[in-house]
């Protein structure tokens, strides 16, 4: 069987995302990345839709940012776009004005949330206690200007996509594999094993699923769910043959060089990020946001800091 | 655009079908027009088509060429075929009915087309006569993978609306969703059916209907697979399970009395009504009914020289190989050899339509027939059969060489080197 009827990124693509061409730093991207997935998570959620679809949509998303820059394309519109789309691939679909209307009310709840932010850490410096209010949402008019241009943002997210990925759409999902694996290695019976590693593939603790990390652009499937068992495997102290020439990852054909990678890619989400790291990502879900930050940064001598 | 649009061949329900003209190899082609809705965006049908056949590349598969992507429409750029099964019977059959020759030639190839997709990981989910294509040559091909989908192991529920409802296979009549590959095989059953007869075999006018005249033909299952099959379709909720009439299996030799033993062990192997018991397309290339040594009540011939099929394509990876060996001798004498291809294609349309064309007295009848007179005209027409190909292939090559640039795949084309 060959293992790569997904497509994965090019060592160019990997070396200078189109982004990066454009002058985001590369800890930037990543976060929008990471951020873009989540609110395709969330809407997923929301829209009660399933988690393979909603899977799939992150995939996409991540592959679309090997081809295109942030620059060009709003990571909100797109995951919009991705997941529409996916809902379609999974059989599945979604209806437009339902995707438009949870994806309005989370991105107002982000920008709430960002005020507040802002409000407090001025209030920190002037001494005076932080009020946090509640949001409240108000639902777009039914045939409000703003409903008619998301929908046409969804539309041409999809095309562009469809277009810029040249309809490469196979995505192979990781959960199949790491059952069997687990099976294989005989770790099914370990209930704690089993949860740990499922949300290792989804790159977070298993409440808030979700797949943030481009490491399924770049790695094979097995290589992924090799990587999710290992950090389980050590985290819980299990012992599996590790020594040279007899490694339990050689039996699924995974390198130790690449599985060292993507732990590092999974466990970079989880390091400590300030509040301003937080609250940043959530000014540039549209491309304005990004232009702008762009602007503001070019400042100093004409390059990119 | 790098095609001239010619006459319209038809219009589907998402789509309208043009034969074209390319304007730097003078090839005809399908031109294929969606239109882009600005309320539903990109058609399902047209994403699944696009992402799945630009893969699929093989003899019994319609070859989808190139993809041209503007702000209104999306046009696909197709190998063109003279006409689809359906059509093919009317005219060259009698009353519908195709000669056993022409049968088992239609027969393997739709096998070996289904094949490959299921090989591929790839259901068709669609076949019936009017979305097999046949072309001058004779050859068939499998087209329209509008409702077609990829699958892992083990399957997603899918939609239990697939497949037309005539071909669509018990198990998804019952509200299977988690059916595999061996709904497209039913639906080559139903289809080796009519090919043989005329006319389709189970013509239900709805869902339960439908289910009743497969019973009535093939007879009810036994209750142990029913429940089986039920369990599978289950949704919301435990229904209890539905009574179906208990209706006796009626031999096929009476359905089909023009039949040959052979052809009704396939048939009785394709049309399983447990889908687990039903043959893998794969399986069924081999069955003796390809592979036996008394053909269609054509004269037995010395054992060791047994015919093979019409059109017995060689493993793709082998055939590209000896395609490549082929493709540098005709380099040589091109010009010569595409004026010689052509008449020799256009000679073997005419064997073939000679052989197709006499009417089948039964099985027992033992007519020769022109195309494979003796064994030298057979070498003679499978040399023809591969010259031709490797023209057709040559030609695809510039074709997708100008077809990438065209349409710049941002991601690197990863899949192993299929068959080209």
């Amino acid at each position: 069987m060959s293992t790569s009827l997904y497509p994965l990124a090019s060592l160019p693509q990997i070396e200078k995302t189109p982004s990066r061409e454009d002058g985001i730093p590369g800890d930037l991207e990543e976060d929008l990345r990471a951020y873009g997935c989540k609110l395709i998570h969330e809407a997923g959620i929301l829209l009660k839709q399933k988690q393979v679809a909603v899977a799939t949509a992150q995939i996409l998303f991540q592959r679309f940012w090997f081809a295109t820059s942030m620059k060009q394309f709003g990571i909100g519109d797109i995951g919009m776009g991705a997941l529409y789309l996916a809902s379609k691939l999974e059989e599945c679909p979604v209806r437009i004005r339902d995707l438009v209307n949870v994806y309005d009310l989370l991105l107002q709840r982000k920008a709430h949330i960002r005020a507040q932010a802002v409000a407090s850490s001025l209030a920190s410096t002037s001494s005076s206690t932080p009020s946090w209010s509640e949001l409240k949402y108000t639902p777009m008019s039914y045939f409000g200007n703003t409903f008619y241009d998301l929908k046409e943002a969804v539309v041409v997210a999809e095309m562009q996509i469809l277009k810029r990925l040249g309809f490469n759409l196979t995505v192979v999902l990781p959960y199949n594999t790491l059952v069997n694996y687990l099976r294989v290695l005989g770790l099914t019976s370990r209930e704690d094993v089993c949860t740990k590693a499922w949300g290792y593939l989804n790159d977070a603790p298993s409440v808030e699923a979700r797949l943030q990390t481009p490491v399924y652009a770049l790695y094979s499937v097995p290589t992924i769910v090799c990587a999710a068992i290992l950090l389980t495997t050590r985290h819980l102290g299990i012992a599996l043959p590790s020594a040279p020439e007899n490694c339990w990852w050689e039996l699924f054909d995974a390198e130790w060089e690449d599985l060292s990678s993507v732990c590092g890619w999974i466990m970079r989400l989880y390091r400590e990020r300030s509040l301003e790291d937080h609250t940043r990502v959530m000014g540039m879900v549209a491309k304005k946001g990004v232009r702008q930050w762009l602007e503001e940064h070019r400042s100093v001598g004409g390059e990119v800091r | 655009m790098n095609y001239v649009q010619l006459e319209k061949l038809g219009e589907g329900t998402y789509a309208t079908v043009f034969k074209g003209r390319s304007r730097t190899t003078n090839e005809i082609v399908a031109l294929k027009e969606i239109h882009l809705d600005a309320e539903e965006g990109t058609p399902s049908t047209a994403i699944r088509e696009i992402s799945l056949m630009k893969e699929l590349k093989h003899v019994n598969i319609v070859r989808l060429y190139d993809v041209i992507h503007t702000e209104t429409k999306l046009i696909l750029i197709f190998e063109y075929c003279e006409r689809d099964l359906k059509r093919y019977m009317d005219v060259h059959g009698d009353r519908g009915a195709l000669d056993p020759i022409t049968v088992r030639s239609f027969m393997y190839q739709l096998l070996k087309g289904t094949a490959f997709c299921h090989e591929n990981r790839v259901l068709h989910r669609d076949l019936k006569p009017q979305n097999l294509l046949i072309n001058k040559k004779g050859e068939l091909k499998l087209g329209d993978f509008g409702l077609a989908r990829a699958f892992g192991v083990p399957v997603n529920t899918f939609s239990n609306e697939v497949v037309t409802l005539w071909y669509r296979a018990p198990d998804v009549l019952m509200g299977s969703r988690t059916y595999n590959t061996s709904i497209d095989v039913w639906s080559c059953g139903c289809i080796f059916a009519e090919m043989i007869s005329g006319v389709p075999l189970f013509r239900g006018r709805d869902n339960q209907d439908q289910l009743l005249h497969i019973m009535r033909i093939i007879g009810t299952p036994d209750e142990r697979v029913l429940r089986k099959i039920q369990s599978e379709g289950q949704t919301e909720g435990t229904n209890p399970p539905k009574q179906y009439p208990r209706y006796p299996k009626i031999p096929f030799s009476q359905v089909l009395p023009k039949a040959s033993p052979q052809a009704l062990d396939l048939l009785e192997r394709l049309l399983q009504f447990d889908p687990s018991k039903r043959i893998t397309a794969a399986d069924a290339l081999s069955h003796p009914y390809f592979t036996g040594s008394v053909p269609l009540g054509l004269p037995a011939p010395a054992p060791g020289s047994m015919a093979p099929p019409a059109y017995n394509y060689p493993h793709p990876h082998a055939h590209q190989q000896q395609q490549i060996s082929q493709q540098q001798q005709q380099q040589q004498a091109h010009a010569h050899a595409q004026a010689q291809a052509q008449a020799q294609a256009q000679a073997a349309y005419l064997q073939a339509q000679a052989g197709m064309g006499h009417v089948p007295g039964g099985m027992s009848s033992g007519q020769p027939t022109a195309a494979y007179s003796s064994s030298r005209d057979h070498q003679l027409y499978q040399q023809q059969q591969a010259q031709a190909q490797a023209q057709a292939m040559m030609a695809q090559q510039a074709h997708m060489q100008a077809g990438q640039s065209q349409y710049g795949m941002q991601y690197p084309q990863q899949y192993p080197a299929g068959p080209v």
